[in-house]
C-alpha cells in the first residue's frame, strides 16, 4: 500500500471542519478504546485537525505536519508504525514467525502458516477486516499494520492463502514521510 | 488500564536506517548499522555487540581496544556511499545526434500531466499523422508543438508514459524499442527496453 508513498501522491490537505474532526475522533476511539485517554494529546483540540487526501482512496490525518492516522476508503482508521510504536498496546497484534520477517518488510502480505507455525502466534481474537498490530517472533515493536482476510478462526482453521494484508510496514513510504508539509 | 493514562513510549530509532534497532538486521544495510548499534543500543543485539567485539578481536589481534577501532572503521565505510550518489546524474549530452525518441511525461496542475514525444521526425514519421493517431488512441488531445530549440514535438493530453511506448512499437515498425527513452518528471532517462 505504502510501498512507493511520496509528497506527490498527497493531491490535498485540508484543514476539516469540527463535525469531521470529531467524527474521526470517535471513530479512531471507537477503534481502539486503549487510546481514548491520550487522544486529546495526540489530537489537541486547538491544533487545527488536517486530512491530506491521497491517491488511492488514501487519507492521512495530519497534526502538526506530524501523520498520525491513516485510512483506506473510509475503512477504519489505522495509526501509522511510529505512533503504534509509542502504544504498542491499543491495537490487536499478530505474531508472524521469523523467517516471515524478510518478506513483510519488504511489502509481503502475511500468509496463513507465517502466523500459524512455531514462531508465529494469534494472540487476540480477531474478525476479519479488522486492522491489526503485525509482531514479529523475538521482537518487541511491531512490524507492519495489516488488515485481516479472514477471522483468526479461520487463519488457524484453512491455514493457506492470505491472513493478513500488509498495509503498512517498517521503512515503507509512509514510514519515511516523518512530516508532511 | 483506563484510569491510568497511557504513556507513550519513547522508542529508539537506529540513526543509520531509521528503524527500531531491533529490526536493522533486516533492514536495507545491516552492516553499516551495526557500529552505531554497537554504540547506541547495545541492548538489541547481545550477539552482535558480542560478535563484533569478537570479530574486531579476531580482525586485530588487539584485546579490549575492540571499541574504538570500531568507531573508526565507520567513518571510513560511510564515505563511498556519498560518491556513488553523486555519479549518477549527467550523461546526457551524448544522445542528441542519435535516431532516437524521447517519451517524457511533465505533470501540470498536480494531477493533470502531459506526455511529450520526442524525435519521431528523426524516423520519417509526420508528426501531424502521428499526433492525430495518439489522439485516437488516447482519447485526448494531441498536438504538434514546437519546442525548445525549434524542434516540433507531439504533446499528448494524460499520462501515457508507458502506453505510448507501445503504441509507437506497434504502429510504426520501423521504429525499433531499444532507440525509445523514457524520462520521468525530468528524473532521468530510461531505455523504454529496461523500463
Amino acid at each position: 500500500m505504502f510501498k512507493k508513498f511520496t509528497h506527490e501522491e498527497v493531491s490535498g490537505q485540508n484543514q476539516v471542519k469540527s463535525s469531521v474532526q470529531r467524527k474521526i475522533r470517535q471513530s479512531i476511539a471507537d477503534q481502539y478504546p486503549l487510546l481514548e485517554p491520550v487522544l486529546d494529546d495526540l489530537l489537541p483540540k486547538k491544533e487545527p485537525l488536517i486530512v491530506a487526501k491521497c491517491q488511492n482512496h488514501l487519507n492521512l490525518v495530519v497534526i502538526n505536519n506530524v501523520p498520525l492516522f491513516f485510512n483506506i476508503r473510509d475503512g477504519p482508521y489505522m495509526p501509522t508504525l511510529r505512533l503504534l510504536h509509542q502504544y504498542p498496546t491499543v491495537m490487536k497484534r499478530v505474531r508472524v514467525d521469523r523467517g516471515a520477517i524478510k518478506f513483510v518488510l519488504s511489502g509481503a502480505n502475511i500468509m496463513c502458516p507465517g502466523l500459524t507455525s512455531k514462531g508465529g502466534a494469534l494472540e487476540d481474537e480477531v474478525d476479519a477486516e479488522q486492522p491489526v498490530a503485525i509482531h514479529a517472533e523475538g521482537k518487541e515493536l511491531a512490524l507492519a499494520i495489516g488488515m485481516t482476510k479472514m477471522s483468526t478462526g479461520d487463519i488457524a482453521k484453512i491455514n493457506k492463502g492470505i491472513g493478513v494484508d500488509n498495509i503498512h510496514y517498517l521503512n515503507d513510504g509512509l514510514w519515511k514521510t516523518l512530516h508532511l508539509d | 488500564m483506563a484510569h491510568d493514562k497511557l504513556q507513550p513510549q519513547t522508542v529508539l530509532y537506529c540513526g543509520v536506517c531509521g528503524l527500531p534497532p531491533e529490526f536493522c538486521e533486516f533492514g536495507p544495510d545491516f552492516e553499516k548499522c551495526k557500529p552505531w548499534l554497537i554504540k547506541n543500543a547495545p541492548g538489541a543485539y547481545p550477539e552482535l555487540t558480542k560478535k563484533a567485539a569478537d570479530e574486531a578481536e579476531a580482525k586485530l589481534g588487539d584485546l579490549r581496544l575492540g571499541g574504538e577501532d570500531g568507531a573508526d572503521g565507520e567513518a571510513s565505510t560511510s564515505k563511498p556511499e556519498d560518491e556513488i550518489v553523486k555519479k549518477l546524474p549527467g550523461g546526457k549530452v551524448k544522445r542528441k545526434e542519435k535516431q532516437e525518441i524521447l517519451v517524457e511525461k511533465a505533470t501540470r496542475n498536480k494531477r493533470k500531466a502531459i506526455t511529450t514525444v520526442k524525435g519521431m521526425e528523426l524516423f520519417g514519421v509526420k508528426l501531424g499523422d502521428a499526433s492525430k493517431k495518439f489522439g485516437k488512441k488516447f482519447a485526448s488531445g494531441s498536438s504538434v508543438v514546437k519546442g525548445p530549440t525549434e524542434k516540433e514535438q507531439i504533446d499528448v493530453q494524460g499520462d501515457f508514459l508507458y502506453d505510448i511506448c507501445e503504441f509507437i512499437t506497434e504502429t510504426w515498425k520501423e521504429i525499433p524499442e531499444s532507440a525509445i527513452y523514457v524520462m520521468e518528471d525530468g528524473k532521468r532517462k530510461v531505455p523504454y527496453a529496461d523500463a
